[in-house]
């Protein structure tokens, strides 16, 4: 058992709690499952090409061997189609957020640096002999 | 450039919310801030949407629109025990003590973020020295004034950063209700930020920064409690206040 930190006060204690508690965002959350399911899903379907593969190269018998590449591989192609498509388009996205986020910081910071420079550009001018 | 210090955000700050129950809405754009160490007081006549805004700003109820900011973030959506922990403590209306425990047992009860008995009982009996005379007894034989002590000092026993009471007053006479915001008022002075739900207005406004009318799920009035006189008169329409 421990006794509650004393050191800070309440205002400051509620500020560093609240900034580590977990806040949901449904849309976020859905999107980190779709691109785990578009990991696992291929995975899964090289799985089932690889077992379809294995049991038909048992037998030598093209009748026997349709079934399995039926349920094994074609199924195993459609999931590793689905989840790559799932992949594609959800890191597309998150890297599409990133690069546009990253933009908008830099036009922002490029701002600054022109506000500043015409402020010293204005500075200078107004005082050309540089004094106060 | 001048250096300025560093300000820590509101501790609770609602920005045009939205609540209803089903299709109901019951809230239509509430705007409310609580500033650091303050003790705001949330008025109007039964409902306003005082409660419904409690629900909302502790998590317990989702708005349909708007932001919940706790300490400056954006807060809409989590769990109402994480904000619970964060320190954002509710004292609800009836107070929400366990009646057939002794007060120690639920002092207890407040034990749940490890801290140790021993502290949450220190917490409470250096506020309420009336509860040390008790600590052995029943809550459900307690009187009403001395409930709602019990369910003060739970929730002070948590370190709370934010205090939210809902109808403190609730069935309890004006002397113990003046009694317990003279507490709630020292509480605050040692940096706690309060909000006061209350439906019965003149027994808050004695000890409120500011106070926050409402009426028909709308903030009618915000302002400190001695500009509100002629709005709290008209949101009653002659209610006993």
């Amino acid at each position: 058992m421990t006794e509650p930190q004393s050191t800070s006060n309440p205002a400051e204690r509620l500020h560093a709690n609240v900034a580590e508690i977990h806040v949901p965002e449904p849309s976020a959350d859905t999107e980190t499952l779709l691109v785990k399911l578009g990991i696992m899903l291929p995975m899964l379907g090289i799985v089932l090409i690889l077992l379809a593969w294995y049991n038909a190269s048992d037998t030598a018998f093209v009748a026997d061997q349709i079934p399995m590449l039926i349920s094994g591989g074609l199924l195993g192609l459609a999931l590793a189609v689905v989840g790559l498509g799932l992949f594609i388009r959800f890191s597309l996205a998150r890297i599409l957020r990133f690069w546009l986020a990253r933009m908008v910081v830099e036009q922002q910071a490029q701002t600054d640096r022109v506000v500043e420079a015409l402020a010293r550009v204005e500075a200078a001018v107004r005082n050309p002999n540089g004094s106060n | 450039m001048t250096a300025t210090a560093p300000t820590l955000e509101h501790p609770l700050e609602l920005r045009g919310i939205h609540a209803a129950y089903g299709r109901i809405e019951v809230l239509h754009g509430v705007d409310l801030v609580v500033p650091h160490g303050e003790v705001v007081a949330l008025l109007g006549p039964n409902g306003a949407g005082k409660s419904t805004t409690l629900l909302v700003a502790t998590g317990q109820h989702q708005a349909s629109a708007g932001c919940v900011h706790v300490a400056g973030r954006h807060v809409n959506g989590a769990r109402p025990d994480a904000l619970a922990r964060a320190g954002v403590c509710t004292i609800p209306e009836g107070r929400g003590i366990f009646r057939n425990l002794t007060v120690r047992e639920n002092l207890r009860m407040a034990t749940y973020q490890g801290v140790s008995e021993d502290h949450v009982v220190d917490v409470a009996v250096t506020r309420f020295p009336r509860l040390g005379e008790r600590i052995n007894q029943v809550a459900g034989t307690m009187s009403g004034g001395e409930q709602q002590m019990l369910a003060i000092a739970r929730g002070l026993a948590t370190d709370p950063g934010l205090l939210i009471i809902d109808e403190l007053s609730m069935g309890l006479a004006p002397l113990i209700v003046a009694e317990l915001y003279e507490i709630v008022a020292g509480i605050a002075s040692d940096g706690v930020s309060i909000l006061v739900v209350e439906q019965f207005a003149r027994t808050v406004l004695g000890v409120a920064d500011q106070a926050v009318i409402m009426q028909h799920g709308r903030v009618i009035a915000t302002g400190p409690p001695a500009d509100l006189e002629a709005e709290l008169s008209a949101a009653y329409l002659g209610a006993s206040s």
